[in-house]
């Protein structure tokens, strides 16, 4: 899953990517308003995180010129609480609205579920055949016995999981695990797959030639 | 509780006033008309008295004076001397009516018969029909005589000089005209003048009724006045309740702005704007602190998170503990500038007055930050006058190094900082001018606004807290003096700081 964070305070921005990128996204992040919508506009990022309060455009203007072009899921971050502010986030297209200061334990919920509802997913956990990953504590047991994946093997087996049916390229895969500050090959992607045919059996992500993968 | 309410008030001051002049036209005009009933009678009654008098005049009737008809003359021969051409009918006011008594009291008084013509018999016999009665008394008191109709025990009236006119009396609802003559013979008329009471009375109760209902008609239309006059004042004290109610936004609506509630309405919605505007300003400004001081928060509270979600090394922990203590020394910042500011707001700060040379201070606070100044590569240039002002040294020391220190940060590369202190017409002026680009026009007015930051960023980084120069403006204000700034984009600012002198 790849995030983009818009915060204007250095320190909570640094901070804030930190912690994402310890869960398993890929994150990228912008000081400013315009900088943020150039980058919203550009990648399919599977989450905005967007403060209000912004150097450049606002978090409104940025939300508002978002909206007529993507329909990215968007996490309002503001210090307002006013419910008039919230009502104005909400109505300008903001998916979700959390005030500062916030918990980083409500924030990281509040964008699974985000990211869950925009991929049309409504459970917390993810079943296929004996396979079940549970996005809360990402974790995955097979047959009710715990495997131990690594961060980028559970972020593709999530991202598929979350597009089950769907032919997903290497591109997407590549777009939406990684942020711009990974120098990764993308064939390094065949090394994550095969990983996860390992721990989780052969046939739960069959390989598209030349068009992706796919989880049944 | 009546007496507190406008329209009480007026109403009784209105009835008041409308009583006193109603009853003072109605006591007048019923004066007026009893004087005239009066004197209708004593028109008729005087006359007779007169010439009733002048006939009993001597034991002959004749004595003296001059008699008023002709002795001797036959009763039914010649005519009677001119006066009696013209003999007027009863109630008529020609005063030389002589008054012919009837026949039998002239009888009964024993003179020879007069010759009276027959109308005027007539017209006594009339007079008699009419309720006038005669009575004559005697020198010594004993009645004379008197005419039928007269009241038989009627005492004689009280003894007055001889000849001198008919005097009147109001007598148990009879009107009475008497005269004594030389002879101490007194002759008195009467009528009674129930019928003039009684209309009298219905004048009266007819006076009463229209004024009453004069006073009502007033009462009511006074009423009325009163409260269309007091409508406005309802409007302005309803629209005002809702304002204090917290519809900040309501208006009076000024319909009028030529009377005197318009003016009130115009006065009180100005005050009310201005009330709305203080408010606005201090929400915004709560809101503005709140954001201020949540942002740290959330830092901190995300970095401690983060750190704890797993086990750290002792080089991340000590990277944590360090981010922790910056934000930690940025809200103590911002929250002793909020307290700095709310004391000044109330008016709690404690400022010395003492005579102090401002440019000492200037000298003092360029020293502090020339350190920055150094750092920044930027010169800074004093033109110092010694100029005495009143104040507290360390708060006009905090203004100048906040200005300075501003016009460093602010600056363009290798820049020029002139700081400057004069005596200008009694009030000392303090300039700080930089070399930056200046501060754009829409801008200016806000620069001394809580939290209003011109780059709209926050560059907490730098440990600016967003009040720096609106607590300079609250020390300047607290010395009675004015702060202002001037620029023009690419033009550097210039800030002017004018404090009062200390007087005698």
């Amino acid at each position: 899953m790849r995030i983009l964070v818009v915060e204007d305070e250095p320190r909570l921005l640094r901070n804030l990517a930190k912690a994402l990128r310890e869960e398993g996204y890929a994150v990228d992040t912008a000081e400013a308003g315009d900088d943020g919508l150039f980058k919203a506009e550009t990648y399919d990022y599977d989450a905005v995180v967007l403060d209000v309060m912004l150097p450049g455009l606002d978090g409104w203007q940025v939300l508002d010129r978002l909206r007529k072009r993507k329909r990215t899921p968007v996490l309002m971050l503001t210090a307002r609480d006013a419910p008039k502010d919230r009502v104005r986030g909400l109505d300008t297209g903001a998916d979700d609205y959390l005030v500062k200061p916030f918990d980083l334990e409500e924030l990281l919920a509040r964008l699974r579920a985000l990211i869950r509802r925009s991929a049309g997913q409504v459970q917390p956990s993810l079943k296929v055949g004996d396979v079940l990953i549970d996005t809360r504590a990402r974790s995955v047991t097979r047959a009710g016995e715990p495997i131990v994946l690594t961060a980028r093997e559970y972020a593709i087996l999530e991202y598929l999981a979350l597009h089950r049916g769907k032919v997903v390229s290497r591109t997407e895969l590549y777009e939406h695990l990684f942020d711009e500050s990974d120098d990764t090959l993308s064939n390094l992607l065949d090394v994550h797959v095969f990983g996860i045919r390992k721990k989780l059996g052969r046939d739960l992500v069959t390989t598209r030639r030349g068009q992706g993968y796919c989880i049944e | 509780m009546f007496t507190k309410s406008i329209r009480w008030r007026l109403q009784l001051w209105f009835a008041f006033l409308l009583i006193c002049t109603l009853s003072g036209f109605g006591i007048a005009s019923f004066e007026v008309y009893r004087t005239r009933q009066l004197k209708q009678v004593d028109e008729r009654l005087g006359p007779r008295v007169e010439a009733l008098s002048r006939i009993v005049r001597g034991p002959q009737f004749f004595r003296g004076g001059r008699p008023p008809f002709e002795p001797g003359r036959d009763r039914r021969g010649g005519r009677p001397p001119g006066q009696f051409d013209s003999f007027p009918p009863p109630g008529s006011e020609d005063r030389r009516l002589p008054a012919i008594p009837p026949r039998d009291l002239l009888e009964s008084v024993g003179g020879p018969s007069l010759p009276l013509p027959p109308d005027l018999e007539r017209t006594l016999r009339e007079d008699l029909e009419t309720g006038i009665y005669f009575l004559i008394w005697n020198g010594d008191g004993t009645r004379l005589d008197a005419s039928t109709n007269a009241p038989a025990d009627l005492p004689r009236p009280p003894a007055m000089p001889p000849d001198s006119g008919p005097h009147f009396r109001t007598r148990d609802g009879h009107r009475e005209a008497y005269e004594f003559n030389r002879e101490g013979r007194a002759v008195l008329v009467g009528t009674s003048i129930a019928t003039d009471l009684e209309a009298r009375r219905g004048f009266a109760l007819m006076l009463v009724g229209a004024g009453l209902s004069v006073l009502a008609l007033g009462l009511g239309g006074g009423w009325f006045i009163a409260s269309r006059a007091l409508r406005p004042l309802q409007d302005i004290s309803a629209t005002a309740s809702r304002i204090s109610g917290g519809h900040l936004a309501e208006r009076i609506n000024v319909a009028d702005t030529e009377n005197e509630l318009g003016q009130l309405a115009g006065v009180l919605n100005s005050t009310f704007a201005r009330l709305e505007a203080a408010f606005a300003q201090q929400k915004q400004f709560t809101a503005d602190a709140s954001h201020e001081l949540r942002t740290p928060i959330a830092v901190l509270l995300s970095e401690a998170q983060t750190t704890l979600a797993r086990p750290r090394t002792a080089e991340e922990y000590r990277e944590t503990l360090e981010a922790c203590l910056e934000t930690a020394q940025q809200m103590r910042r911002l929250t002793e500038s909020l307290l700095e500011l709310a004391r000044f707001d109330a008016g709690q700060e404690k400022l010395r007055h003492e005579p102090v040379d401002l440019a000492e201070i200037v000298r003092t606070s360029v020293e502090l930050v020339q350190p920055l100044a150094a750092e920044k590569d930027i010169k800074i240039h004093c033109d110092l006058a010694p100029v005495q002002v009143l104040g507290d040294e360390v708060r006009l020391g905090q203004i100048i190094t906040n200005l300075v220190t501003n016009a460093i940060r602010y600056n363009k590369p290798a820049g020029e900082v002139r700081v400057q202190t004069r005596l200008d017409a009694n009030t000392a002026v303090l300039t700080v001018t930089d070399t930056g680009p200046g501060i754009a026009p829409e801008d200016l007015p806000h620069i001394f606004e809580r939290f209003y930051r011109a780059d709209k960023s926050r560059t907490t980084a730098h440990g600016r807290t967003g009040l720096g120069l609106a607590i300079c403006k609250a020390i300047v204000d607290a010395h009675g003096g004015t702060i202002e700034a001037q620029s023009a984009p690419e033009a550097g600012s210039n800030f002017i700081v004018r404090l009062p002198q200390p007087t005698g």
